[in-house]
């Protein structure tokens, strides 16, 4: 139970402390959520089912290991991001520290909730925040950019709000339990349909190829820390919807229905994101688009349904945000010192900044997949997961590594090794340093031992029936 | 009726306590008087939650009452600012809009047509007479004008609607007349012309397309302080009559009406809500805001069975009082929508209660509107798909318009000006707040 409310108290308290001490409570309740966490999974058995329960009637909780995973992640994250910011001036804002505990509040009830009501509503409730967070903090001149981002979100959740109505109406059930026994495939198209409605949410939210085009200009505009809140976790809640609650509930006529749709979708913006990123100037658009490529990727095997694959799809969930973590931390760092992040103005920060240049070369291999770290074994489990599909989709998606070596070593090797066009470049503070070195750690013990992660969520994913 | 009782009591010792030129006194008689009837109501009365009462013929008594006592108490606080400037005239203010809570009430739980025409009746004159009360004010006046003859049309029409049920059933007793169509007398055209005859003076009571006309120039020509009760008041009372006369009367006929209402609700939604993106005046924007509400109200009438209007009445109710107390606090001289431009940031109370009321209206949980909407939806679902389907959709263009005020709202200022309110103005902000946030144990 505190587990959940712990951010939300946590958030509360932080819009009473007076603005001083706000940089370190962000910090300080960061960690202690982090810390409960991680205290609470030594405790915690992989195939118990830990209930929570408040007294509302269509919310209540359930933890398995799937949604513990997803908790230390969230945790990590915010208390990543807020170690990071140390330095910024948004951590010194009292609203940023308490809107984004209220959006880990939402975030860990996506990940818990247990009623397909209670997920709709903390799918929303991360809404608020991260509106207020992108509009006082981000450099939206206009808010068209951030309007069109609502527009779309808004539009999926309505559509997703309208499958939730008619999957209680017609299987007369809320709870995950109950809707995994409910035989969805009785009700023929209309199951299709609802399912629609849910994969229309996600593909906005994940993003997939049509319905990206937010994505980009919020990406660029949004401060550092909204970026890497939205990229690191925000869009995760749609990969962990269909992971979750999606795949297992609609299996059958559904699922058969939209696989190749979506599979070819994913596999269009892994191509589609990639070929853009590399003609990109500015750094932070140019991660925005690898985001989407890399996504395409996970969504795309997802679908597949594959027991397997599903364990493996968690492993490069956790990589991406570490990646997004990682990547746009480092575009934040030269956005910070040097007012630009246009690639071609940059040049030789490796002389003057060793420290930065190292980690941040950690961090590009991680997302090149190299042997070793966790997108390797990402990546290379789920191609070949999509070649045992179809050749043809496993050789559509291998192409991501040949692509995002060409996009990822040009933003690296430019900025970093090429002439020098820079004068001062201030290297890491210690703050930096921690959160780049914890993330590196991460991804290269995740890349040895993957079966510590693999294992413990095998347990509450769901053995797909054919 | 022990409700409309102490309410008209309270009603005529407000008036007489208009007299002392003391505001505080009219406001706590008119207090305790919507306190005392809201208990009243609460004793005589059980609540049944949306969803545990699926056989629930009509709405339970009591909780109509008390949500109306309710929404009208937070009204005088939110208003009495206004109030207050005009102290001769306070005690007026009080007494007519506890007479025309009369009405409401009556209107709201009919049995009786007749009886049910008198409550609209009184319901209405009292507003007639507040919309017009500063007769130094052209603009007053108009509004008070057009609302009167608006009203009085429809009032007309409503009125021959009965006269027509009347003659093609012989009975105003709405017990009597629905057995009487339940008999096949509703296939004749005198019952049905009746039939439509009487929901275009409900259309027109809550404003929804096409009788919605005098919405945006009467809202616009009222004061702030009578807004916050007609915009509110009128429309709850007018819907509940809706559901109760039509889920009573007309549900034998339910196949021959439920079409148009269709009808009604997309028009109405995409008409307020597309009408609302342009508009540079507040009180013109919660005007055609409220037009779009009303459609979405029609859809209790899909269930007729299981209208769960409560949450969603109650839910818009706390958000436009709120919205209108920040524009009575910041902007009660000029009513342009550009003078919101950072408001939020003037006071913190403002700010909160701000972003709470406008999501609540855009429909995101976890606040009161999102159950609000939920709830209808969840029961007009299975009847009415496609409908539901298009008012989804026109509510991102509704969730467009509330966000824009929210932009405007909260636009960082250059120059930080704080402000001060009132503690009944505070009271208000921090109730609706509260509710908002708090109706996640209602559901």
């Amino acid at each position: 139970m505190a587990l959940i409310l712990l951010p939300l108290v946590l958030s509360l308290v932080a819009w009473l402390l007076p603005s001083a001490q706000t940089r370190l409570f962000g910090l300080i309740a960061s960690a202690l959520s982090l810390a409960w966490s991680i205290v609470a999974v030594c405790y915690f058995k992989p195939t118990d089912h830990l209930l929570v329960d408040f007294g509302l009637r269509f919310i209540r909780f359930s933890i398995d290991s799937l949604g513990f995973t997803m908790i230390l992640l969230t945790n990590a994250v915010f208390f990543l991001v807020f170690l990071s910011q140390f330095t910024s001036n948004i951590t010194q804002e009292k609203r940023f520290t308490a809107l984004a505990l209220l959006m880990q509040f939402g975030l860990v009830g996506v990940f818990t909730t247990n009623t397909i009501l209670g997920f709709y509503i903390f799918w929303e409730l991360t809404l608020l925040p991260i509106f207020l967070i992108l509009y006082w903090f981000g450099s939206f001149e206009k808010p068209r950019a951030l309007l069109q981002f609502f527009l779309y979100t808004i539009l999926g959740s309505l559509a997703m709000l309208l499958a939730v109505i008619g999957l209680m109406h017609a299987t007369n059930q809320q709870t995950y339990e109950g809707l995994l026994v409910a035989d969805l495939n009785a009700l023929g198209n209309t199951s299709t349909l609802l399912m629609g409605g849910f994969l229309f949410a996600f593909a906005v939210k994940i993003p997939l190829f049509p319905f990206h085009t937010w994505q980009a200009e919020t990406y660029t505009k949004a401060p550092t820390a909204g970026t890497m809140l939205l990229s690191a976790i925000m869009l995760k809640m749609a990969l962990f919807g269909l992971l979750k609650w999606v795949l297992p509930i609609f299996d059958g006529v559904a699922t058969d229905f939209w696989r190749w749709p979506i599979i070819s979708l994913g596999l269009i913006g892994v191509v589609y994101g990639a070929i853009i990123a590399i003609r990109q100037r500015d750094i932070k658009t140019l991660f925005a688009y690898a985001s989407l490529s890399h996504l395409g990727l996970i969504a795309a095997a997802l679908m597949l349904n594959d027991f397997d694959t599903n364990q493996i799809a968690v492993v490069q969930i956790v990589n991406h945000s570490i990646v997004s973590i990682g990547l746009f931390l480092a575009a934040g760092i030269i956005e910070l010192r040097l007012q630009t992040r246009n690639i071609e103005e940059l040049g030789g920060i490796a002389k003057v900044a060793p420290r930065f240049a190292f980690w941040f070369a950690v961090l590009t291999f991680v997302s090149l997949s190299v042997p070793f770290t966790a997108g390797f074994i990402g990546e290379f489990f789920l191609i070949k997961a999509l070649f045992s599909a179809h050749a043809l989709t496993g050789f559509i998606a291998s192409t991501t590594l040949v692509l995002g070596a060409v996009y990822m070593l040009r933003a690296y090797q430019a900025p970093m090794f090429g002439p020098t066009k820079i004068a001062a470049f201030a290297d890491l503070h210690w703050s930096e340093l921690i959160v780049f070195a914890i993330l590196s750690v991460a991804a290269i013990y995740l890349g040895l031992a993957p079966q510590c992660l693999t294992d413990f969520v095998a347990q509450s994913l769901t053995q797909p029936t054919h | 009726m022990d409700s409309i009782v102490i309410l008209f009591i309270s009603g005529l010792l407000g008036l007489f306590a208009g007299m002392s030129k003391k505001p505080v006194a009219s406001l706590f008689i008119a207090s305790f008087g919507l306190i005392g009837a809201g208990l009243a109501a609460y004793y005589r009365g059980s609540y049944n939650s949306p969803f545990s009462s699926y056989a629930a013929f009509v709405p339970t008594q009591g909780i109509v009452i008390i949500l109306l006592c309710a929404v009208t108490l937070l009204a005088l606080l939110g208003g009495f600012k206004r109030y207050k400037n005009d102290d001769e005239h306070t005690g007026d203010y009080f007494g007519l809009i506890l007479f025309s809570l009369c009405g409401a009430i009556l209107m709201a739980q009919p049995g009786d047509l007749m009886l049910f025409f008198i409550g609209l009746e009184i319901l209405s004159i009292p507003i007639y007479v507040l919309v017009g009360i500063d007769k130094g004010s052209s603009t007053y006046a108009e509004a008070a004008v057009k609302y009167f003859f608006t009203g009085s049309f429809a009032s007309a029409i409503l009125l021959f609607g009965i006269a027509l049920l009347y003659g093609a059933t012989g009975s105003f007793q709405l017990i009597e007349i629905q057995s009487n169509l339940a008999i096949g007398i509703w296939q004749s055209p005198m019952a049905m012309i009746g039939s439509l005859f009487i929901l275009a003076g409900f259309i027109f009571k809550i404003g929804a397309v096409p009788f919605h006309f005098w919405g945006p120039d009467v809202y616009a020509g009222a004061s702030n302080a009578v807004l916050m009760y007609m915009s509110t008041v009128v429309k709850i009372a007018g819907i509940y009559g809706l559901i109760n006369v039509f889920g009573q009367v007309f549900r034998d006929s339910y196949f021959f009406w439920i079409d148009l209402i269709s009808l009604l609700i997309v028009i109405s939604m995409f008409y307020g809500y597309i009408t609302a993106w342009k508009q540079t005046n507040f009180r013109r924007l919660i005007a055609f805001s409220s037009i779009a509400n009303a459609g979405l109200m029609l859809f209790a009438l899909a269930d007729i069975h299981n209208s769960n209007i409560f949450l969603f009445v109650g839910a818009y109710a706390l958000a436009t009082i709120a919205l209108v107390v920040i524009n009575l606090a910041v902007n009660d001289d000029s009513d342009a929508l550009a003078n919101w431009e950072g408001i939020a940031w003037k006071n913190p109370m403002i700010g909160i209660a701000l972003v709470i009321a406008l999501f609540s209206l855009a429909g995101i949980p976890p606040f009161a509107g999102f159950f609000g909407k939920f709830s209808l939806l969840w029961s007009a679902t299975p009847h009415v798909p496609y409908t539901a389907i298009l008012a989804l959709i026109a509510s991102v263009i509704g969730a467009f318009v509330y966000l824009r005020l929210l932009i405007l709202a909260l636009k960082r200022p250059k120059v930080q000006v704080r402000m001060q309110l009132s503690i009944e103005q505070m009271i208000v902000l921090l109730l609706t707040s509260i509710a908002s946030i708090g109706a996640i144990y209602f559901i």
